[in-house]
């Protein structure tokens, strides 16, 4: 656990974890034998948490190297207390290992548990992992989020299968989304990025909530989520999965690390293609259920590690993704005016490089890291009689500098210089807007670790914004852990972004109303959290309960009033007060052995100051209560997985003049409970899954409002609060070649 | 709500239907003194001895070094279960089932953590 000591931050961990300098430990280890020290030989030894270990010969000596990121040395042999030792010196060491008298039960390979609350990171981070991800169809990251309790997945709209987060209660946009610590598939794609990161190639997920560290930039607000790709030295050599589900939709994933000079120069090479072109109206409103849509999605990574402090990781992707929706018989080719059917197109096409290079100065108190990446985007879309389109270059540099400032590690500083250039150009019908953002920024960052129990974590960084100004985002992090069973977590801290007005918001043009919005802002929030965990040993097995409570603040930020104009729908800075405070309670616990229930429950209150009044944000659920069961075989060669997710009603928006409201439109939207099972058979190389969402077909009714006549007063897809697409039953299969 | 009991019956069915991987007669048990010493190392022999015909139940343990499985002898014999062993390069020393009690209660090592494939950060 402390090999991470150098390193205390995840965005370092994970480019600098490879790049590793080798020194030579030494020793020798003595049995205490009632009071005299005897030579021990056979004593295994091995670096925590790796597979680098070795034994002592006949006299008890040995001899292990040593890389940067490992210092913690296990010592154990049958019949004595194990030991573990932090490497810290040059000396050769004297080990003493006591006999231990207890007797254990052995510890076997035990079930992958899927998710890891961490309870070592300052930040309350779920790392959701491989065996958590194979638990749903998963096939993107939107749909990666079905059995976890903080993050909600929601349609935006009936029409464009848009799909968002939400996080502490609080919409997407304001947790940073990241893949490999790189904020990405923001701006124009900020819709749809979710969809674009497709499940099979995804090696885990990183969700932390609250305040982030300032090391990733002054954006997040309410947390922050990072997906990490598989890595290109896995041992991972091929990987396939094919996707069908019963309406049709389809999905073809391969994946390939190529070893071109041993583990040192390795490739990844991923690929991903779906179609959707069923068109299927279950609820016949003469809209389609879901968009009709293709995507090709390629990726191409490189890494380089030298083993003696240098790491080099380099990509290139290409995507495209082409939807079509809105009513049953809308052909592309149609005239585009109030006489054919409705319909609504978005293509997406984009193009990104990534960089990033780490190096572990010998010294091994100190390492560098650069992350880079540039994108460009093009955006093309219609939603009945509206064009939208959008082009977005942007490029970002992150240089971060790691100084441990003592020889213990127990002081750490990260500081660094970060640039992000964006150019963004969009023109909805007539009406052209184009900003040129140019950040530049400063950041520092001090870790205080004298302990496993306690870290402290104190940083700042300011950003200078060529339209916004000087930005300040002060942050904090506070862990104490009194006893391994229980961890306390503080955290405070300031976020800020520039409001992408209308590419969040595109999918509000599928409505009759006219779009009313103003130039951009720099959206701005206060977020502060307190997390406890209790992990316990009942009847031999973990249960861990986790209790928190996070509250956001907003000091600026853009909001959607649906309800002042019957004409208009209006995005409008905020005036008056806006927060959303989140309480949630998670329990986990294997209630028979290989069975592992979670039970969670969350409350939101999200106000926001709409026409001058406080209100409930409207379309968001009050509450969110999840179950979800995992059942394992002994040679996990089945797994069984089902779901519930309890959403709580919440306020709906309604219009100024009660004539307008159409007969049968609620103040209110009832609670509903969704549920997903799935099985999964596992063979050597094959593992083949089946399933269902959305089991029980619950569906949002009228979810296209004026379906009837969508070029007239009163058509609305963009009310919704539920499900829009009803029990889909599917099936896949995986293929895996491993290395080794 | 009707809904909701018809899947938890499902459910429950679902569970109570597998195959139940308790020992029963016809079933051999065969123990092996290894060298794996590491996590990753016992990952890679579950992974490997998982997928052998016949095996019913596996205890893989990298502190103490042994291997114990057991199988439907009509399926694998001990000597196979050995190959597979070695074929990932590690020892397989065939030990009695008395031998391994004894090493596992000279082994006072507290659980470690085993949930692979799951880093801690």
């Amino acid at each position: 656990m402390k090999k991470i000591l150098i390193i205390p931050v995840l965005i370092l961990f994970s480019i600098l974890a490879a790049a590793q300098v080798s020194r030579v430990v030494t020793g020798k280890v003595y049995a205490n034998e009632n009071g005299s020290l005897q030579p021990l030989p056979g004593v295994n030894i091995i670096w925590e948490n790796t597979r680098q270990g070795t034994t002592t010969d006949s006299d008890g000596a040995f001899s292990i190297s040593q890389k940067n990121n490992q210092h913690m040395l296990k010592f154990s042999f049958i019949g004595y207390e194990p030991q573990t030792v932090h490497i810290d010196g040059e000396a050769p060491l004297e080990i003493v290992l006591k006999p231990n008298l207890e007797i254990e039960e052995i510890t076997v390979v035990q079930k992958d548990r899927g998710t890891y609350l961490s309870t070592i990171s300052p930040i309350q981070t779920e790392r959701i992992g491989g065996a958590e991800l194979h638990k749903a169809a998963c096939c993107n990251l939107a749909e990666s989020f079905e059995t976890n309790p903080s993050v909600d997945v929601s349609y935006s709209d009936a029409v464009s299968g848009a799909k968002q987060i939400r996080l502490l209660g609080l919409d997407g946009i304001y947790s940073q989304l990241q893949t490999e610590n790189i904020a990405n598939f923001r701006g124009l794609a900020t819709n749809f990025g979710l969809t674009f990161i497709p499940g099979p190639w995804m090696e885990s997920i990183l969700v932390s909530k609250g305040a982030s560290s300032v090391l990733n930039g002054y954006e997040s607000i309410a947390g922050q989520i990072n997906v990490e790709f598989k890595k290109p030295d896995s041992q991972e050599k091929l990987h396939l999965n094919a996707f069908a589900s019963a309406d049709g939709k389809t999905e073809f994933n391969a994946n390939s690390n190529i070893r071109l000079h041993k583990d040192m120069l390795t490739t990844g090479v991923f690929f991903h293609a779906e179609n959707l072109s069923n068109r299927i109206d279950h609820n016949h409103d003469m809209f389609l259920d879901h968009p009709l849509t293709t995507q090709v999605h390629f990726y191409n990574m490189w890494k380089y590690n030298n083993y003696k402090g240098l790491m080099l990781h380099g990509g290139l992707r290409f995507l495209n993704d082409e939807r079509q929706g809105g009513q049953v018989d809308f052909r592309k080719d149609m005239p585009r005016n109030s006489s054919s059917p409705y319909g609504i197109g978005i293509d997406n096409r984009l193009v990104e490089a990534v960089f990033k290079a780490g190096y572990v100065f010998p010294s091994q108190n100190s390492a560098i890291a650069l992350l880079t990446n540039a994108v460009q985007q093009s955006m093309d879309s219609f939603y009945g009689l509206h064009d939208y389109e959008g082009d977005e270059t942007r490029f970002y540099a992150n240089l971060i500098w790691t100084q441990d400032l003592d020889k213990n590690g127990f002081h750490t500083l990260n500081s660094g210089a970060s640039f992000f250039l964006n150019s963004f150009d969009e023109i909805l019908n007539q009406r052209l807007m184009d900003r040129k953002e140019s950040v530049p920024g400063i950041f520092t960052e001090y870790t205080l670790k004298p302990s496993d129990k306690l870290t402290l974590m104190a940083g700042i960084r300011a950003d200078f914004h060529n339209m916004f100004g000087t930005m300040v985002t002060p942050r904090m992090h506070f862990r104490y852990q009194p006893d391994p069973r229980w961890t306390f977590r503080l955290s405070a801290g300031k976020g800020y972004r520039t409001a992408n007005v209308l590419a969040e918001n595109s999918f509000l043009l599928s409505n009759f109303r006219e779009l009313v919005f103003e130039e951009t802002i720099q959206e701005e929030a206060w977020n502060y959290g307190v997390n406890f965990i209790q992990k316990y040993n009942v009847a031999d097995r973990d249960l861990t309960i986790s209790a928190e409570f996070y509250r956001t603040d907003f000091q600026k930020q853009l909001i959607v009033d649906r309800e002042t104009s019957a004409q208009q729908l209006i995005i409008a800075p905020l005036d008056g007060k806006s927060y959303a405070n989140s309480w949630q309670v998670d329990v986990r616990y294997p209630v028979v052995k290989n069975l592992d229930l979670l039970v969670a429950w969350r409350q939101n209150d999200v106000k926001q100051t709409i026409s001058g009044e406080l209100v409930e944000k409207p379309l968001t659920s009050r509450y969110k209560g999840l179950v979800t069961m995992n059942y394992t075989t002994n040679l996990k060669r089945w797994m069984f997985d089902y779901t519930v997710q309890f959403n709580g009603g919440g306020r709906l928006p309604l219009l100024p003049d009660a004539s307008l409201n159409l007969a049968g439109m609620n103040e209110e939207f009832p609670s509903y409970t969704v549920m997903n099972a799935q099985v999964t058979r596992y063979f050597r190389y094959w593992s083949i899954y089946a399933g269902a969402e959305n089991l029980t077909d619950y569906i949002q009714h009228h979810a296209v409002i004026g379906h009837e006549s969508p070029f007239n007063q009163g058509f609305d897809a963009t009310r919704i609060w539920g499900p829009v697409s009803g029990r889909r039953i599917y099936m896949g299969l995986r293929f895996t070649l491993n290395y080794n | 709500m009707k809904n909701l009991v018809i899947i938890l019956a499902g459910c429950l069915a679902m569970l109570t239907a597998m195959p139940s991987f308790a020992q029963k007669s016809g079933d051999k048990v065969v123990c092996f003194k290894s060298n794996m010493h590491c996590q990753d190392c016992a990952n890679t022999l579950f992974e490997q001895l998982r997928f052998e015909k016949g095996v019913k139940d596996l205890k893989i343990d990298h502190v103490s070094n042994t291997v114990k499985v057991v199988y439907t002898d009509k399926k694998t014999d001990d000597g196979k279960l050995q190959k597979a062993v070695e074929k990932k390069g590690y020892k397989a020393e065939k030990i009695s089932e008395a031998d391994y009690a004894a090493i596992l209660k000279g082994t006072g090592e507290k659980p470690a953590s085993n949930q692979g494939g799951n880093g801690h950060h």
